[in-house]
């Protein structure tokens, strides 16, 4: 899985009190601490694997066990259409430039 | 009065429009709003709704680009403030360059509307031969690095072809389509009689989206605002008066609801002379139908009085002539049988169209 980025018209955005929210067309999702921390962290140039290892670093936890909930999170946002993960965002345009 | 916290903000910043939508929600007195806010006021109602806690910018009218530098403007003082935008337009003006202008001034979303899939009909609907031009703008828009949300308003005389409009919107490469019934307002409910479609319209229309999704999957969101007259409880609209959104018209008005100046019991404080804040947290308007503590029979006592806050106030009082009933689409509302006889009166073709 490489780099993901935020689809077209979603933001991450944290607010004065903390909480850590995406807003997409017509709404404003709220995350929860561990998915805001993961979600904070997307740039178009971290893999699952980089923001893996911030995290570990930060909190000092296992490495692996936080790969496997940041690809977790990552894969749910992206079906949800709020990500674009890497392959399946080249693929995506691809397709929109053979309509 | 500290827990409400307004999320959204829809600012009409002129209802001047180039076309004639007899569907429009706007008011029938849009000359009472022609003396519009000048920008600079409009960035302090951005500041002040920042300052409040809202998230979302909705740039809206009628036609809001006929004051494009000013939404630029707006655009790029959101942004500035963190605060997304979306721009709700028909899209006659969406030139090139406005485009470049507003995406640089940090534009997230834009929803642009058709009025039917071919240009005959979306023609005589918009009352000016423009649907080849905001095809063209819908097309521009969606190879830009913004989101774009496809809107159409249904009715009597489009309802029908929603196929075709799903099938535009997926040749065209639409991720966003929203299929809105029209909400019975302003302009669309002095045309209700042509605009309602009939039952077996309504059912109709929702088998065919009911199967697009599920063919489309996350290839294409389809949005779906259901005919509140054909559903057994009403809208929850605005998710609650006076708890997340609020609206100010291009005079400065502020309302709890884009279509709240049709209830003439109420006086709606104006930008002008009150900050926002003091609107939203003092304002007997915004007070006077929040919570729950407001509601009569059958609402007070029934569990879906915290789903759909009574549904519309603007609704029960432009059915009703009271605002503070239950909303009569419902159907536990005494005066239910209202729609009803909307729902069963006899359909005309004529349509008034709305004023420029």
């Amino acid at each position: 899985m490489s780099a993901p980025t935020f689809a077209k018209g979603v933001r991450f955005r944290r607010l004065p009190d903390g909480q850590g929210t995406l807003l997409i067309p017509e709404g404003v999702v709220s995350l929860n601490a561990s998915a805001a921390a993961i979600v904070e962290l997307i740039n178009g140039e971290r893999n699952p694997a980089a923001i893996a290892r911030e995290l570990s670093e930060r909190y000092g936890a296992n490495e692996a066990d936080i790969t496997r909930d940041v690809k977790m999170l990552l894969n749910d946002l992206a079906a949800r259409t709020w990500l674009v993960l890497g392959e399946a965002g080249r693929q995506r345009t691809i397709a929109t430039e053979q309509r | 009065m500290s827990e409400y916290r307004p999320l959204s903000l829809l600012a009409e910043i002129t209802y001047r429009c180039n076309l004639q939508c007899p569907y429009c929600y706007n008011p029938l007195d849009l000359g009472a709003y022609r003396d519009e806010l000048d920008v600079t006021t409009w960035c302090r109602v951005v500041d002040e709704a920042a300052d409040l806690g809202v998230l979302q910018l909705h740039l809206s009218g009628g036609e809001p680009t006929l004051r494009a530098d000013d939404c630029c403007k707006l655009v790029e003082r959101a942004r500035y403030r963190e605060v997304y935008t979306n721009l709700i337009t028909q899209g006659t003006f969406l030139s090139d360059d406005l485009l470049d202008r507003l995406l640089d001034a940090g534009l997230d979303h834009i929803q642009i509307s058709l009025q039917a899939a071919d240009a005959p009909l979306a023609d005589v609907i918009a009352g000016a031969h423009v649907h080849d031009r905001k095809l063209d703008a819908l097309e521009r828009a969606l190879r830009r690095d913004v989101a774009v949300t496809l809107n159409c308003v249904l009715h009597a005389r489009n309802i029908d072809e929603v196929d075709r409009l799903i099938a535009l919107a997926e040749r065209l490469g639409v991720r966003r389509l929203e299929l809105a019934n029209t909400q019975l307002y302003g302009w669309a409910f002095r045309n209700r009689a042509a605009l309602l479609p009939t039952r077996e319209q309504a059912e109709r229309a929702a088998a065919v989206i009911r199967d697009a999704r599920e063919r489309l999957g996350e290839r294409m969101e389809i949005t779906h605002v259901l005919a509140d007259y054909y559903e057994a409880f009403p809208k929850p609209c605005m998710n609650g008066w006076g708890r997340q959104f609020m609206t100010v018209t291009p005079d400065g008005r502020v309302l709890p609801c884009p279509a709240a100046t049709a209830i003439t019991t109420l006086h709606f404080e104006n930008i002008r002379d009150k900050s926002l804040a003091d609107i939203w947290q003092r304002s007997d308007a915004f007070n006077a139908y929040r919570g729950t503590e407001w509601m009569p029979q059958p609402c007070r006592s029934c569990e879906r009085r915290e789903i759909d806050w009574g549904g519309c106030r603007c609704q029960a009082f432009l059915v009703t002539g009271n605002a503070g009933v239950t909303d009569p689409a419902c159907s536990l509302s005494p005066d239910h049988r209202l729609i009803a006889d909307a729902v069963s009166a006899k359909r005309t073709l004529e349509l008034v169209p709305r004023r420029r």
